[in-house]
């Protein structure tokens, strides 16, 4: 298990490593000014130059400059976004929260829905109730996630009028960021009609929230349906069958945890598909979240952003992964036996 | 000896034969074949028999709704957009963007993919292990992701996105055909061909290639589906195909502007990437179930 924990923290660091290493050359590869491109500063007078210079270790040659990046990164220097001169990190800090938010919800509301859904098609394999679920998983998971979005807002939004279509509470309201979580800052705010604005901002979540969760509980629904089709042909639960049990004691005794532990780690995974779909959402319901901030500085050509966008989202990935992992391995016993790498 | 009767001889179908016969029972399936085969015929043929170009522009039918609604014109059978051009036309041009695109990525990322797979599948040792866990660390983020920072490194454009789109797709292709060689590779067939002294690339060719095609076609037709999706995202975000070109995502985001007044200019589009994906999801399913069945027979 040592032996196998210390392999995974060793790819997480070579991977995030190599994350920095990426971000570092981008700097260089990006049109302009390698040193505007790190500080996001566009330095006016020779002074101010020589003091980035010096800051940023770049006449030390690459690999002290990269050394001297490595430490501003740890540190939270990420440089300034070329447009609006804020500092990255503390955007970031901003945005990823609320995105974050919304995942979390769209996985919570798929999981609920997905898992008993596909573990009822998958006890009903082959009858009318299996095939009505998977025509309907599959198409939830044929939808581009945006024209979804977008029939929400036109039906919901549009022709009904009952829900907002942008943003994350309504502009009448003025919460002060402190987690950045909508919900959590409401409840600690210090303000009035709590109740009231409470309401509001889950009417907010709503579509966007149910835009992504369609897609994503279309998905959890055909793995779960798949591994509970697979565990209840298995020989130990024809041995159970033939011990007497009724099928309800065969399922939640044998079936059960036999068909959702093994595929836990593919569900956790989910998330991450579900952050990507979670930036485009974000574009179409302008949920300012990470989406739409990275999206907005690629459109702006702002390289210092886009490169601490990414630097943030594809290590919040991959730190997801591996300690989603990891946990899986230390809680499913079977796992053991296969200790290299697989995904 | 009696001869034996020819009437009672056996028949083995051949293993594709199997396949397609395992197809044939699932009539779903065999509907999203159908499905896609008049797709492929639209791409194919369909903007030859289009009377407007897809840049055309009606100005005196701006904003027409589709022929069935009440103020609708059978000239334009989808109806028109925001400046006059003809939808179907448009529609019919997207999905031949779309579509044509994500194929020959796909083909491309499949070419690439393979060839790295079965390279590390078959080496062993410090370089295979070092491939295989940063494969699996890229494995894990969405193609979609690794799409869009691709996309921000060299600059928005149809080109640009595809370029992204099949380096996201190879790792997939890379993963998959290594898994698989691996597994073959400790088979007794394959130790027969080495015993006779076969070289790697012959055992490859020869031994693996065909027990690997029906697998790959599948793991083809998935990452088809992930493509015409991220292409169509894309091109909606403004980050792949630029505005006047009809892609049906850049289309979906040229319509949110009139999407109040003309909702048929979001439904029809959307509902073109929809079926797509659906019939190529449907025949992807069918030929898995249908390949799972056979080799379980």
């Amino acid at each position: 298990m040592f032996v196998y924990l210390g392999r995974r923290l060793n790819l997480l660091f070579i991977t995030l490593l190599i994350l920095c290493i990426a971000s570092y050359t981008l700097a260089f590869l990006f049109p302009g000014d390698p040193l505007t491109n790190l500080s996001g500063n566009p330095t006016t007078s020779d002074d101010q130059t020589q003091q980035l210079r010096m800051m940023y270790a770049l006449d030390n040659g690459y690999i002290a400059g990269f050394w001297q990046y490595l430490k501003l990164t740890l540190s939270g220097e990420w440089g300034q976004s070329l447009t609006s001169q804020n500092p990255i990190f503390s955007d970031i800090c901003q945005f990823l929260p609320a995105s974050l938010e919304l995942s979390l919800y769209a996985m919570a509301v798929s999981l609920l829905i997905g898992i008993p859904l596909g573990i009822v098609a998958g006890l009903n394999h082959r009858r009318y109730t299996d095939m009505g679920i998977l025509s309907v998983s599959l198409i939830g998971f044929s939808m581009p996630v945006f024209w979804l979005a977008l029939l929400l807002i036109l039906v919901f939004a549009l022709q009904w009028g009952g829900l907002p279509m942008s943003g994350r509470v309504s502009l009448i309201y003025d919460i002060p960021h402190q987690t950045g979580f909508m919900l959590v800052d409401i409840l600690r705010a210090d303000i009035a009609n709590k109740q009231q604005v409470l309401m509001d901002a889950l009417h907010h979540l709503f579509l966007p929230t149910l835009a992504l969760s369609i897609v994503t509980s279309s998905l959890v629904i055909r793995l779960t349906r798949r591994s509970v089709i697979n565990v209840m042909g298995s020989d130990y639960i024809k041995a159970a069958y033939a011990k007497g049990l009724s099928r309800t004691q065969v399922f939640w005794h044998h079936g059960m945890k036999n068909a959702l532990l093994p595929i836990m780690p593919q569900l956790a995974m989910q998330f991450t598909v579900l952050l990507t779909n979670a930036m485009i959402v974000e574009v179409i319901f302008s949920w300012p979240g990470i989406g739409e901030w990275m999206i907005q500085a690629i459109y702006q050509r702002d390289f210092p952003a886009i490169r601490g966008g990414m630097l943030a989202v594809s290590a919040l990935v991959v730190i997801v992964t591996i300690s989603v992992d990891l946990l899986i391995r230390m809680i499913y016993p079977l796992s053991k036996k296969q200790l290299h790498a697989q995904v | 000896m009696p001869k034996s009767s020819f009437y009672d001889e056996e028949f083995y179908p051949s293993p594709v034969r199997q396949t397609w016969n395992e197809f044939q029972r699932n009539h779903i399936a065999l509907a999203g074949l159908w499905c896609l085969g008049f797709f492929v015929l639209l791409v194919l043929l369909g903007p030859w028999f289009l009377p407007f170009g897809p840049l055309d522009q009606n100005t005196d039918a701006i904003l027409l709704p589709p022929a069935w609604d009440a103020n609708g014109d059978v000239t334009h059978l989808f109806g028109t957009d925001g400046i006059g051009r003809d939808l179907l036309t448009r529609v019919v041009h997207g999905c031949q963007i779309t579509f044509g695109v994500s194929f020959f990525l796909v083909l491309l990322a499949m070419l690439v993919g393979c060839s790295i797979g079965a390279y590390a599948g078959m080496s062993h040792g410090l370089r295979a292990s070092i491939i295989n866990h940063l494969l699996d660390a890229i494995m894990a983020i969405p193609t979609l992701l690794i799409a869009i920072i691709i996309v921000a490194i060299l600059g928005t454009g149809l080109m640009n996105s595809m370029w992204a789109i099949t380096l996201a797709l190879i790792p997939q292709f890379i993963h998959h055909t290594r898994d698989m060689v691996r597994g073959e590779y400790r088979k007794e067939y394959v130790t027969a061909a080495r015993l006779d002294g076969a070289s790697d690339a012959r055992i490859f060719f020869h031994s693996i290639l065909p027990n690997m095609i029906e697998m790959l076609v599948v793991k083809a037709t998935m990452a088809l589906s992930v493509a015409i999706l991220d292409i169509s995202a894309l091109g909606f975000l403004n980050l792949g195909a630029q505005s006047p070109s009809p892609e049906l995502g850049a289309m979906l985001s040229d319509a949110l502007e009139t999407a109040y007044v003309a909702p048929w200019s979001i439904s029809l589009p959307g509902a073109a990437i929809f079926l797509m994906v659906l019939s190529i999801n449907l025949v992807g399913d069918g030929l898995r179930t249908a390949l799972k069945n056979r080799v379980n027979q």
